[in-house]
């Protein structure tokens, strides 16, 4: 570089005017992130506001035709029994499952991370096992076992007790759908609580036991208060988790005339012999949908709180254990129990289910029958497709999200944050719904396509924000600002440092996308069409079609493909557990 | 080399705006050794980062080798990847997960236009052997200790042979024993390969050891700027006489004063000295007699001194001890060779060497 000739008055050599760091690149990517989040989050939302309160209600809102107007809501909440009766079903199903959720996690989390429980290893890893079974293979698994007349387990109580007709036990019953929909959940909420157990930092519970307590009152005195934050969240996401389900309240509600919000949801948007009602359908959806956000900021205040009250020292301190003595044999119980309803149990019943449930013979009838039946491989297909690109698509956008909130200062910055974490407040029925009411009202050619579930399920935004943004907390800037004064680029900075910083997170958000997505039933369910199906909504044509054998044997195979992932997955938790 | 005026640079806080610097204007010649110095807060890095480019000042510009890389006034800031600078963090900021060849030459492979692979590797093991670390070429990043960082570091921001060096308290994170040893090796590098530094530290020895030239911040200002002994010896004001070292204060009036000395008697004491003054002052004028710890001697018996003190606490430090004595109702800091033993309680007597003292308007 030429040195100028007369320093004291330097000639400007700057060439260009005033750019930032980010160069027209990263703006480009940067601004696009921010647009994605935008289409994906907000503007299904606002189709489906605005679709409240446009009617009459079998048109679409921007149709010819339609007008403003609040008849929708009257109609709904005045004229139908949504407050009288799903409103309150809901409630009950909701708390009611998280309950048995609640109490059945905590205790196995206890048992795993804090006592010296025999073959941990493999229960945690049995107890994760669910988590990957699409919701709609669970349900249809218990009502095979629970049935009132047909059920196994029904089957094997009457032959021991001696008795007659249906019975002893009814899944089709308000209670049937809370144990089940309660033990569903069991495995996420066990994640959650385990986590929060494992990084409690055991100088708090030894201090108190230098105090002259004894382990039962550290357990309360101690241990439950400093454990709050780290339970709590986990607590209103499991409320948040419940109210969007919509297998159990399908398979298993239904038939027992029990209609909760999502299902009357689906019900509006597919009445027999009628036309849709978009309108009243999203003025249901609206009183859940501001539940849910109400919910929603009650879990971000907690968490924030949560992230203030970090009990982890980083030092890798791990608490002790305790010791259960006589009380082994029965956590072995509860524990086998536990795993027997919702592992085992399930998974014997589908392949057998699979092999002997369509005729008398036992035989591969029926995984001929599926694998000559031309829906079947293309669902297959539309599975890893939908799954692996949606999970690809959001785990990106998440983490260009994630960078410009907590690198960048621009306005809106506040606004962007929220719609960042927003999706965990919204159910998926809703979501469904409201990408339908989009793309109905503004066609971009990809209705009934798989790209359209492809656009839907990114709706899940938060799960990679989230991920990312805590790993870019632990990330100095330093680290980035030295590539900058290195002679760095934006691309070079984001490429070489950020992202390599980053792989184990975003890899963490890519394979918790992707089971999100395996399972997905509820949007393909709202969004279906011949193109694009995917596994778990064949399997439910199957098993609303009366073909038993078949939908277990998909059941089977779903089975058979979630094994090994169980594997990958488990390395990935304890290795951030630091534990053998 | 690298020229810096009228730099202002204002945050957004919770309740307004803080004007973090308020006017700071220097140069270093080429291969300058320039300290800016000031306790926490004072608004060194952030000079620091203006120059580098990571921070866009308010107002003021900046050259660097005669380019204006800054110049609020024409709209000008270019980014800092496009200064030709090398950039040393305190937290060395070394990349985790890259092995330490990988860190070096990564300011040679981002650079435009390319350059060749065997370049780059025969530029960065020139590095590296700089810094004595061409052993450690295959090491992962996250294996090394805090001074093999350190050095890494160094490595990482002269492998691109820029024209400013910028140094952000990089010895601050080094226990006190590796700090000595990398503060001559650092200076002996710098020396070697003859670049421009802008150092930054709030480590008064630091400075004092390593620059050609030291300016004192306070509050987002550079109060007082020279070569080292300058600044020690004649401190402009207060501040300064505070910040380089201890420094003891001690109230006065002046008797009689002329030819750039002053007779002053000391309120505490009731003794003379002549000393020197910078100012001109008028008899019965209310002065502060400053002089440092090591410009007294501090002696057991009335024979060694005139002022009388009593010992409040001796403070023994290895190779020397402190004193703390109480003159009136001052507290002076002397330091004394270790042989010499007293209780707090004892009797002392010190002597001011009256050439070392400063003199400034009583305020
Ligand atoms: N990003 C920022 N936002 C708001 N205030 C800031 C920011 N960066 C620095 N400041 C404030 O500007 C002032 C100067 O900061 P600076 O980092 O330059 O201090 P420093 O002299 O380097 O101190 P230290 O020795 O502690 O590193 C401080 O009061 C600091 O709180
Ligand atoms: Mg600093």
């Amino acid at each position: 570089m030429a040195v100028q000739a007369e320093p004291a008055t330097a000639v400007p050599v700057a060439r260009r005017r005033r750019r930032g760091q980010l160069g027209w690149v990263g703006g480009i990517a940067v601004t696009f992130a921010a647009l994605a989040a935008l289409y994906l989050v907000m503007a299904p939302l606002l189709a489906l506001l605005s679709t409240a309160f446009r009617g009459p209600s079998d048109l679409l809102p921007f149709e010819p035709g339609a007008h403003w107007t609040v008849d929708n809501l009257l109609e709904v909440y005045l004229g139908t029994n949504l407050l009288s009766t799903v409103l309150p079903s809901t409630a009950i199903f909701v708390l009611g499952s998280v309950v048995v959720t609640f109490f059945t996690a905590f205790t196995l989390a206890w048992l795993v991370e804090r006592t010296d429980l025999p073959w941990r290893t493999t229960i945690f890893t049995v107890i994760l096992f669910p988590l990957l079974v699409p919701g709609i293979v669970m349900a249809f698994a218990w009502t095979l076992l629970f049935a009132p007349n047909a059920g196994w387990v029904n089957v094997a109580l009457r032959a021991l007790l001696g008795l007659e007709g249906n019975g002893p036990i009814d899944i089709f019953s308000m209670a049937g759908l809370i144990l089940c929909q309660g033990i569903a959940s069991v495995p996420f909420v066990f994640l959650l609580l385990g986590a929060a157990m494992r990084t409690m930092n055991p100088s708090l519970e030894e201090a108190s036991s230098a105090s002259g307590a004894r382990p039962i009152t550290t357990f309360f005195r101690v241990t439950l208060p400093v454990l709050r934050p780290g339970v709590l969240a986990p607590l209103i996401l499991a409320i948040l988790v419940a109210l969007e389900q919509f297998e159990m309240p399908l398979i298993i509600g239904f038939p027992a005339r029990i209609n909760v919000f999502s299902t009357r949801l689906y019900f509006d948007l597919n009445p027999e012999d009628e036309l849709p009602a978009y309108g009243k359908a999203a003025a249901v959806a609206l009183l859940f949908l501001v539940a849910a956000i109400a919910l929603l900021l009650v879990y971000n205040h907690l968490i924030r709180r949560a992230e203030r009250f970090v009990t982890v020292t980083g030092k890798g301190y791990r608490p002790t254990r305790y010791a259960l003595g006589r009380w082994r044999v029965p956590a072995l119980a509860f524990v086998g129990f536990y795993l027997l309803v919702a592992a085992l149990l399930p998974a014997v019943v589908l392949v057998w289910t699979s092999f002997a449930g369509g005729s008398n013979d036992v035989g591969l009838d029926a995984y001929r029958t599926l694998l000559a039946d031309n829906r079947f491989w293309p669902a297959v297909r539309n599975t890893f497709v939908v799954a692996g690109l949606s999970a690809g698509l959001i785990t990106l956008i998440g983490a260009l999200l994630a960078w410009q909130i907590l690198r960048l200062r621009f306005p809106g910055r506040a606004a962007l944050d929220v719609v960042s974490f927003l999706s965990i407040g919204i159910p998926a029925v809703i979501t469904g719904f409201a990408v339908m009411i989009l793309h109905l009202t503004i066609p971009i050619g990809i209705y009934g396509t798989v790209w359209i579930l492809v656009l839907a399920y990114s709706y899940r935004l938060a799960v990679s924000t989230r991920l990312s943004r805590a790993a870019l907390i632990q990330i100095h800037p330093e680290l980035e600002e030295a590539s900058i004064a290195s002679g760095g680029r934006w691309l070079d900075t984001i490429g070489r440092v950020v992202l390599p910083l980053l792989a184990p997170s975003l890899m963490a958000s890519f394979l918790l996308l992707f089971i999100v997505g395996f399972r997905e039933f509820t949007i393909p369910m709202i969004l279906q069409s011949q193109d694009n199906w995917v596994l778990s909504v064949i399997m439910w044509k199957l098993q609303s079609d009366r073909q038993t054998a078949q939908a277990a044997a998909v059941g089977t195979m779903i089975l058979l493909f979630v094994a090994p992932v169980i594997f990958v997955l488990r390395r990935q938790l304890l290795s951030r557990q630091g534990d053998a | 080399m690298l020229t810096v005026r009228g730099l202002t640079k204002s945050y957004a806080t919770a309740d307004g705006s803080f004007q973090a610097l308020k006017g700071i204007d220097f140069e270093i010649p080429a291969g300058g050794f320039y300290t800016l110095l000031g306790e926490s807060g004072c608004g060194k890095s952030t000079t620091l980062r203006c120059v580098a480019g990571l921070e866009e000042p308010d107002g003021g510009s900046i050259s660097i080798g005669g380019e204006v890389v800054t110049d609020t006034a024409r709209g000008l800031h270019a980014p800092a990847f496009e200064r030709d600078i090398g950039l040393v963090f305190q937290s060395y900021a070394i990349w985790p997960h890259m092995d330490v060849f990988a860190n070096v030459a990564y300011p040679l492979k981002v650079a435009r236009p390319r350059l060749g692979a065997p370049e780059i590797k025969a530029r960065v093991l020139e590095a590296l052997r700089l810094v004595g670390m061409e052993d450690f070429a295959g090491r992962q990043a996250t294996k090394l200790s805090g001074g093999q960082q350190q050095r890494v570091a160094f490595a990482r921001a002269l492998v691109r042979r820029p024209k400013l060096l910028l140094l952000d308290e990089p010895l601050s994170n080094l226990d006190a024993k590796l700090r000595e040893q990398m503060r001559f090796e650092l200076q002996e590098l710098i020396r070697r390969t003859g670049v421009t530094t802008l150092y930054v530290t709030h480590d008064q020895s630091e400075a004092l050891a390593m620059s050609d030239t030291v300016a004192v911040m306070s509050a987002g200002r550079i109060v007082q700027s020279g070569a080292p002994r300058e600044v020690y010896g004649q401190p402009d004001n207060r501040t300064v006489a505070h910040f380089l070292g201890s420094a003891n204060f001690l109230r006065g009036r002046v008797i009689e004063a002329g030819d750039g000395l002053a007779t002053v008697v000391l309120a505490e004491g009731a003794v003379e000295i002549r000393v020197p003054s910078r100012v001109a002052l008028s008899a019965g004028a209310a002065v502060d007699v400053i002089f440092r710890p090591e410009d007294v001697t501090t002696h057991l018996d009335p024979a060694g001194g005139a002022i009388e003190c009593s010992v409040e606490r001796v403070v023994f430090q290895g190779g020397m001890s402190e004193y703390q004595l109480r003159l009136g109702s001052t507290l002076l800091r002397t330091v004394v060779h270790p042989s010499v033993s007293a209780q707090p309680g004892d009797r002392a007597w010190i002597a001011i060497r009256p050439e070392r003292c400063i003199l400034f308007a009583a305020g």
